[in-house]
């Protein structure tokens, strides 16, 4: 290996709260611009911000999920920067006592296989408005709605050794944040954001000069996008050039990085201690409450899949990707479905429709049902896929769905037979040919009968009288 | 005509008459609006300061009025909410007067510093009224309201009540609602107030002090601050800390407070000498701390969301912030940002702001350890000096920041303190400090209580 | 000397003030003064470990997460003094531009 890539990334993820980190406005997406503000958020003369208890116990259920200590005090601090949709000033956020340090992820790097991946902190802050710069020709237009949007701040240590490395850790840093119920985790909504570090080096060597990637709007962009920017390292340094430390913006058209326009400033934010607001002190019990309620996470919900439901391992890593699917999967189960059996459903048909719309169209109690009538003989696997369909669009009992389509299995013997005796009848060469000695053929004449009864007939019941139809 | 409308139609004369004398005062007042008041007031029920009018130093937020802060960074602002001690005042039966002069967002300790003009001392024209609050200060003394709400961040209603020769109270840090005041030291700030008598300052702290859940810097189920009326001040240990009394006090003072301490005694407390050694570095600390914390609190004033604009020569945002703060803000004003800026910034930080908290926190600990050893309250001079005059100190701003020498400390601490009139030097008020124990406002006032009447008992004498 | 030319236009540019040129000098040796004065306080003896000093509250209290604005009787288009079609309005970024 000729150079080494060294990747470390910031998360920004809005908490889901009702409203904002500091004030009683909405939090929204979507809404009329400049309508959920008030003077808090607007930074008016003599407002004053006061902390949402929900989005700190948001904070900490995130920061337990990733393995981090929360710290019993921890301090708002003010990080001083102009812009035009930062109404204060200033962004209140944590700088020397951030509320979690110290977690790791465990990662399936697509290079190395299972990883640890540290976490250096967690803190909690504000989120800043919207400048729009092409609403309004030669103008930027702000909309500060979304100013004061509680936010977490995840910063990963310098650990990700590949592009697909970062995607796997925002991957696995996801599931668990939606599993821990602290956000959407939606990029494209804006509910987490990510910025990367990246540097290459000669293995062994010191870390390299790194440059900031911004403005990703998907994994497979941040993925693309640090794919770029290590190549075009590369090839500076060994076209014997070196690397500046800039800031980048990912071009997904193009799939380039280019720098933003350097400012004649570095960033000084003169970060101190938020007056306004007191040092946030959690109490120890609290704290082992929010322990203790913490959801099962996905890594534990897959080995118990594995051994106490007896899935085979990709089925229980599918299922548990997302929280609402294991969920679900689960009620299935406890609706009294055999394991394995839920297990075909979910990652079949119900994931098909819940990738599509993002629901689940079908209540597990229903597939259960659908579920049994398979199970007892009612119904080929093939009809009861047909009635999966129809239970999108109408929740009925799917026995009365199958009594409708006609779709219940034949297995009157009588009807059976006359099917049977009339494929007999029309292959006259093949029966020749199976009395001759070909017994795989008898696979061919269930098909046949199938077909005959239009998927009626329970292909268990045909085969006996089949059997004895041949040997005549 | 009611008691209300009476009083509203006094007011109006007496704000006219204040107006007419040239003192600057005000910097906002119709008689509509107080007509208007007293209308409100008719509407309501009783309060423990109905038939009070209050003045409000315009750096606290009102819908009805605009809000300066005697800049010209918020020319014309109405603010679109009242303040948490407005809505107080006026469910106490207050009727609110005016909006008073100040030195620009409260930086100074003189009220030369406002862009609508100085306010003159009502007793002597060519002298300060003291500052940041010297509006304020100024129409109680002239006898214009009763009552008046200031705002100290380090002495800004003591220093301005000792000039002027009223009582002026600072509560402590926490006790009264923040919400609503436009932010200058934010760890330092406290809504205070004035009143020709310490009855009428007690009833108008009690009325707007208390948790309020819009500052999270307000402390819930806090004791009382009602004084508990008594006769002399037996009982009490009185602490003179020999930093305050230097040998080049001004002599009128010394006077003044010499013959306090004897009454003190004679009242019945016990006069002790202590000592507060790191109280001679307050003023150094409240010069980091301040201008660190008005440089943050200043930077919403941009131009983007309220108040006037300046566009710049560029015509980019950077032009325009640079163009509307450097045309907004006065010259006291622009000093303390740059020097916040400066103690925050890269490579000073820890040599200035660090260095100022630490100080901060054994100018605290000193106070702590003396009431902590039996005293009750500390006897100070408020001020150095009596009122001094226009232009004396606007040269040197180091000077100027001398001036609140014995009144930093206590804000520093976070603690209560109170000046009240003691004397007169030349015809001149000279005020007299009580700082007492975090959230014990009940016994500074009893005992200033104790010690106004004595006082006044003995001017008749004279 | 700590304060001469260079840095007052440095801290005047992280604070977005325009100072005039012919103001430089003096604000040097206005803010050279003051920052002498405050510097004394390097000769004050600090035990390690002193921590900051909290006034107030020693901890925070919270508020619930309840939709409760405070109300504004006035609206953002009637504070501003540039707003359009529902937005505050300011110039382009220029040498602020970044995300």
């Amino acid at each position: 290996m000729l150079w080494e890539t060294v990747i470390g990334l910031e998360v920004h993820v809005q908490l889901k709260t009702r409203s904002k980190m500091f004030c009683g406005c909405a939090t929204s997406y979507g809404e009329t611009p400049n309508t959920n503000v008030c003077p808090v958020c607007l930074g008016l003369p003599g407002a004053l911000p006061v902390p949402n208890a929900e989005a700190i116990r948001l904070g900490v259920r995130g920061a337990l999920a990733i393995g981090c200590s929360v710290h019993p005090t921890s301090i708002f601090a003010r990080k001083n920067y102009f812009y035009p949709d930062l109404p204060k000033g200033y962004q209140i956020s944590q700088f020397d006592k951030p509320l979690a340090t110290g977690g790791a992820l465990l990662v399936d790097s697509p290079e190395r296989g299972a990883v640890s991946l540290s976490i250096t902190r967690l803190h909690l802050e504000e989120d800043a408005g919207k400048s729009l710069h092409d609403r309004i020709p030669g103008m930027t237009a702000i909309d500060l709605n979304r100013a004061g949007t509680p936010l977490a701040e995840i910063v990963s240590g310098p650990d990700m050794r590949s592009p697909g490395e970062a995607r796997a850790y925002l991957v696995t840093l996801r599931q668990l944040l939606i599993y821990a119920g602290v956000s959407e985790c939606s990029m494209e909504q804006g509910s987490l954001r990510v910025d990367a570090n990246l540097s290459v080096r000669r293995p062994g060597a010191p870390l390299g000069t790194k440059t900031e990637v911004k403005n990703m709007n998907s994994f497979a962009n941040v993925e693309r996008a640090l794919e770029s920017e290590r190549l075009r390292q590369i090839a500076l340094l060994e076209s014997g050039g070196q690397v500046t430390q800039v800031t980048l913006t990912f071009n997904a058209t193009t799939g380039e990085v280019k720098p933003l326009r350097s400012k004649e400033d570095s960033h000084d934010y003169r970060y101190f201690p938020d007056p306004d607001l007191p040092p946030l002190v959690l109490d120890a019990a609290w704290l082992e409450a929010q322990r203790a309620t913490l959801p099962e996470l996905p890594a534990a919900r897959r080995a118990r899949y594995e051994a106490v439901l007896a899935l085979p391992p990709y089925d229980a890593r599918v299922l548990t990707q997302e929280p609402v699917v294991a969920d679900y999967f689960e009620a299935v189960v406890v609706a009294g479905v055999e394991a394995k059996t839920a297990a075909n459903w979910v990652l079949g048909e119900v994931m098909t429709g819940f990738n599509d719309t993002g629901q689940f169209a079908v209540a597990p109690v229903r597939l259960a049902e659908l579920a049994r009538l398979v199970a007892d003989g009612t119904l080929s696997l093939p009809a009861a896929k047909k009635i999966f369909g129809e239970l999108i669009v109408h929740d009925d009992a799917p026995a009365e769905i199958a009594q409708r389509l006609g779709l219940v299995q034949v297995r009157d013997e009588s009807a059976l037979a006359r099917w049977v005796d009339d494929v007999v009848a029309a292959y006259p060469d093949e029966v020749a040919r199976f009395r001759g000695g070909e017994g795989k053929l008898v696979g061919f004449f269930v098909g046949q009968v199938m077909k005959k009864s239009q998927g009626k007939a329970d292909p268990k019941a045909i085969q006996p009288i089949l059997m004895q139809r041949l040997d005549r | 005509m009611s008691d209300a409308a009476l009083l509203a139609r006094d007011t109006g004369r007496r704000l006219a008459d204040a107006d007419a004398r040239g003192l600057n005062a005000t910097l906002h007042w119709s008689q509509e609006l107080l007509d208007r008041e007293a209308a409100r007031l008719d509407a309501a029920p009783v309060g423990p300061l109905t038939g009070l009018a209050v003045a409000l130093k315009d750096n606290i937020v009102t819908t009805d009025q605009p809000t300066t802060c005697a800049s010209k960074i918020l020319e014309g602002y109405v603010s679109p909410y009242d303040a948490t001690v407005v809505t107080r005042l006026r469910s106490a039966g207050a009727l609110i007067a005016c909006k008073a002069n100040l030195d620009e967002f409260a930086m100074g300790s003189s009220t030369e510093n406002s862009a609508y003009g100085r306010v003159k001392h009502p007793i002597d024209p060519d002298r300060v009224p003291g500052g940041s609050s010297g509006g304020s200060a100024a129409l109680v003394a002239a006898g214009v309201t009763a009552a008046a709400l200031g705002s100290e961040t380090g002495g800004s209603v003591r220093q301005p009540a000792a000039f002027c020769g009223v009582v002026g109270v600072k509560p402590s840090y926490g006790r009264v609602s923040r919400f609503g005041l436009v932010a200058f030291g934010s760890s330092l700030d406290c809504i205070s107030v004035f009143g020709r008598t310490v009855a009428d300052a007690s009833r108008t702290l009690c009325a707007i002090g208390g948790h309020d859940p819009r500052d999270a810097t307000t402390r819930a189920g806090a004791p009382s601050m009602r004084p508990m009326p008594r006769s002399d001040l037996r009982g009490l240990v009185v602490g003179l800390p020999r930093e305050y009394f230097p040998t080049d006090l001004h002599p009128g003072v010394r006077a003044a407070c010499d013959a306090t301490i004897t009454l003190l005694r004679e009242l019945g407390a016990e006069v002790r000498e202590v000592a507060l050694p790191h109280s001679a570095f307050a003023v150094p600390t409240y010069y980091i701390i301040n201008p660190a914390e008005a440089a943050a609190n200043l930077a919403r004033f941009d131009g983007v969301r309220f108040g006037p604009r300046q566009i710049g020569q560029d015509g980019d945002i950077r032009a325009l912030y640079q163009a509307t703060r450097g045309a907004g803000f006065g010259a006291e004003v622009r000093r303390r940002i740059l020097v916040g800026t400066f103690v925050l910034s890269a490579g000073y930080a820890d040599q200035y702001y660090s260095r100022a908290q630490a100080v901060r926190r054994l100018i605290g600990d000193d106070f702590t350890q003396v009431f902590a050893s039996g005293v009750d309250l500390l006897f100070t001079p408020t001020t150095p000096t009596p009122a001094f005059k226009a232009g004396e100190k606007t040269a040197d701003p180091v000077q100027m920041y001398l001036a609140d020498i014995f009144v930093a400390p206590a804000s520093l601490a976070g603690l209560p303190a109170m000046s009240l009139p003691i004397g007169r030097d030349g015809g001149l008020p000279i005020g007299g400090q009580l700082i007492a124990r975090d959230f014990d406002e009940s016994t500074m006032l009893a005992a200033a209580s104790v010690l106004e009447s004595s006082l006044d008992a003995l001017q008749e004498v004279r | 000397m700590i304060i001469g030319a260079a840095e007052v236009r440095h801290v005047a540019r992280l604070a977005e003030l325009a100072v005039a040129e012919t103001d430089v000098p003096t604000l040097a040796t206005q803010l050279e003064a003051i920052v002498a004065f405050v510097a004394q306080l390097n000769d004050v003896e600090v035990p390690p470990g002193a921590g900051a000093i909290v006034v107030g509250p020693d901890r925070l209290t919270l508020r619930e997460d309840r939709v409760d604005p405070i109300p504004m009787s006035r609206t953002p288009a009637e504070m501003a003094p540039a707003f359009r079609d529902g937005f505050f309005v300011v110039p382009k970024l220029g040498g602020l531009a970044e995300g």
